[in-house]
């Protein structure tokens, strides 16, 4: 018993800290999702699944989950794709300041996330610096529109926000590639090339699939962007629930989407999290 | 060990990521229930309203008069502050300024304290009309200070929309197309109604739609979505669009027309021949402030002319207490000449299905 104590008092601290703040405030949403409302919004405790029946006959709750899960997917790929040529050319190109640049990655959330959404503003705006350089350049003769307050702007954001999650695992996984692999593959003939594609890429697909997860599961969650920098076609699911708590003061529906999506990002990460294991192919790791 | 790595290390950005998130610090209030002004030395009054009704312009004077900080958060729709005040934000405000179509609810729903109405001394000089009205009395107590009222102005920027708009209509003029902004809350529902005249012989129809009205009015919203820029969350929004050249036309209350202008911009407000609806604000005091003295004088020193005048040249709204008029300048006596619009107004009421009038609202905003 005391030795048992002694080994699992370290966990202690973290064990009350997610029960607190993690296990009750979910089972409470579980609890309230099956409660209803006046029509003010006062939940009434009961047990009904109104609030569920709701979410799967009004295809506004179910089609905005899949077309935000659609944009994460498209903000993950992207996210990947700028993360791999950076991740490899640090790990790889860089011999001096390696460790600066790859601090330089995280630079970025030393500003607010508000503060950053801000700025797109003032890029993206009809008035801002990308349409004044591409009038002055004479690439187009008035304000593009799309630019701003459109999912495009949404998107845009949301790849430059997340990107660092992608890459900096992509970079530890690239370098932890044992470098006498590599060499091998060029001492058999092998292209820079043909050594990524054959060597580099599978070695690091565990690191790229856990950094695309996080991608794909922040965007899925985040409602700011498309709230400060949507059109009136950019709705997230978030920005539902958000609705739904913080305007529409519907909390057991609140609830019943917030659980939905729990099962949804819970099946992402079972997924994930198997394909991350069935591309660990490097067992002899040290 | 190297997925390890990896997961430690992103671990470790989500932290730096959200520590550097902002979060503002959490202001306490202690009030001491007392009257005597000296013990409340150095408290905070927390309010909770609309946009422009903690100006330091008028709360200044009140601050130093009284060594205590006026502490404004802004609401953006008025489900926005019936949701914070259900979900425990009585106790960290202490004053709020709901609008007519939900002060009745926060009255029956014992959310607020009844208002000592002998101690504000100017309470005699509020316009009647506005004093008397029946939806924030409650067995004989009163419980909101009428403060201001105004409409949802049609709002255009005169330097693109060059002849005065004389209907609603033109949000659908596609000339126009990707140029309008439409608030986004629930009040566009009303907004088509007018449009279609549907509150021509009956002003509550707009806020007791059928489900079949509703349904009808969600498909013109979601035909309009091709002219809509972007729908504004906060006036603040509103304004920043009209001065960054997003928009031309959009709803909106006085206070966008007079904040723009007053940066030298041209932007003009009508009420359209449909007529436009509006709103009437009353301060209360939340049932758990624990400020309430402070706070009764707070509305004792908002009620006086100088302070209402002061309020009035911020926002541009009308005030209730008539004898501010004599602190006006010219220009700003015209604007509160509420003779030439008062009947034109549809003023909000308690909409019984707001819950269906939002998820209309959200189904309208979703449609691709």
């Amino acid at each position: 018993m005391k030795a048992w104590f002694r080994k699992y008092i370290l966990l202690l601290p973290l064990v009350i800290w997610l029960l607190v703040f993690l296990v009750l405030p979910y089972g409470y949403i579980l609890v309230q999702s099956f409660f209803s409302t006046d029509s003010f919004g006062k939940p009434v405790p009961g047990f009904t699944f109104d609030s569920y029946k709701q979410v799967f006959s009004n295809s506004l709750y179910i089609a905005t989950v899949f077309r935000t899960l659609g944009y994460a997917v498209i903000v993950a790929s992207i996210c990947v794709l700028l993360s791999l040529p950076l991740a490899y050319f640090i790990a790889f190109k860089v011999r001096r300041n390696k460790t600066l640049l790859y601090s330089l990655i995280a630079l970025p959330f030393w500003v607010s996330y508000i503060v950053r959404a801000y700025a797109w503003k003032i890029i993206l705006g009809k008035e801002g610096l990308l349409n004044g350089f591409l009038q002055w350049a004479h690439i187009t003769d008035k304000p593009v529109d799309y630019f701003l307050y459109s999912t495009f702007s949404t998107l845009v954001c949301l790849v430059y926000i997340l990107t660092p999650f992608v890459a900096i695992p992509v970079y530890a996984a690239f370098e932890q590639i044992p470098r006498s692999l590599m060499e091998a593959s060029k001492d058999l003939g092998a292209g820079s090339f043909t050594t990524f594609r054959r060597i580099i890429f599978p070695l690091a697909l565990p690191g790229i699939i856990s950094g695309a997860t996080f991608a794909l599961v922040l965007a899925m969650g985040d409602f700011l962007a498309p709230l400060l920098l949507g059109g009136p076609k950019t709705l997230f699911i978030s920005n539902v629930i958000q609705n739904l708590f913080g305007t529409s003061n519907d909390r057991p529906l609140g609830s019943a989407v917030g659980i939905i999506i729990l099962i949804l990002i819970t099946g992402i990460l079972q997924l994930t999290s198997r394909y991350e294991k069935k591309f660990s192919s490097l067992k002899a790791d040290n | 060990m190297r997925k390890r790595i990896i997961r430690l290390s992103v671990i470790s950005l989500l932290f730096f990521a959200f520590s550097s998130c902002n979060n503002p610090p959490a202001a306490t209030a202690d009030g001491s229930g007392k009257t005597d002004p000296a013990q409340l030395k150095g408290s905070t009054l927390n309010i909770l309203c609309w946009e422009g009704y903690a100006d330091p312009v008028f709360t200044k004077a009140f601050e130093e008069k009284y060594g205590v900080t006026v502490k404004g958060t802004y609401f953006g729709s008025s489900d926005e502050l019936v949701s914070k005040l259900q979900n425990g934000g009585g106790e960290a405000y202490d004053i709020i300024s709901p609008s007519s179509d939900v002060a009745g609810y926060i009255v029956s729903n014992g959310l607020v304290a009844p208002l000592d109405v002998k101690a504000i001394s100017q309470w005699d000089s509020i316009s009647p009309p506005l004093r008397n009205m029946a939806d924030v009395i409650n067995e004989g107590k009163v419980y909101g200070l009428p403060f201001t009222w105004g409409p949802d102005y049609l709002i255009y920027d005169a330097d693109v929309v060059k002849k005065e708009p004389d209907s609603w209509k033109v949000f659908q003029n596609p000339i126009y197309k990707g140029q309008v902004s439409l608030w986004d809350d629930i009040s566009n529902i009303y907004l088509i109604g007018q449009m279609d005249g549907m509150d021509k012989t009956n002003p509550a129809a707009l806020y007791n739609m059928t489900d079949d009205e509703l349904n009808q009015v969600k498909a013109q919203l979601i035909a309009m979505k091709p002219q809509i820029r972007k729908y504004w969350s906060t006036a603040g929004e509103l304004n920043n669009m009209f001065k960054n050249r997003e928009v031309a036309l959009a709803i909106g209350w006085p206070l966008t027309v007079a904040s723009l202008n007053k940066e030298g911009r041209h932007l003009r407000a009508v009420i359209p021949r449909e007529g436009a609806t509006g709103w009437i604000d009353r301060l209360m005091i939340t049932k758990e402030s624990k400020n309430k003295a402070l706070a009764m004088l707070f509305l004792d020193y908002v009620s006086q002319p100088e302070t209402m005048a002061k309020v009035l040249a911020v926002t541009n709204y009308n005030v209730s207490n008539p004898g501010s008029e004599r602190f006006l300048t010219p220009d700003l006596k015209k604007i509160a000449d509420a003779s030439q619009y008062f009947d034109r107004l549809n003023f909000w009421q308690m909409v019984k299905r707001r819950k269906k009038y939002n998820e209309i609202w959200n189904e309208v905003k979703s449609a691709q």
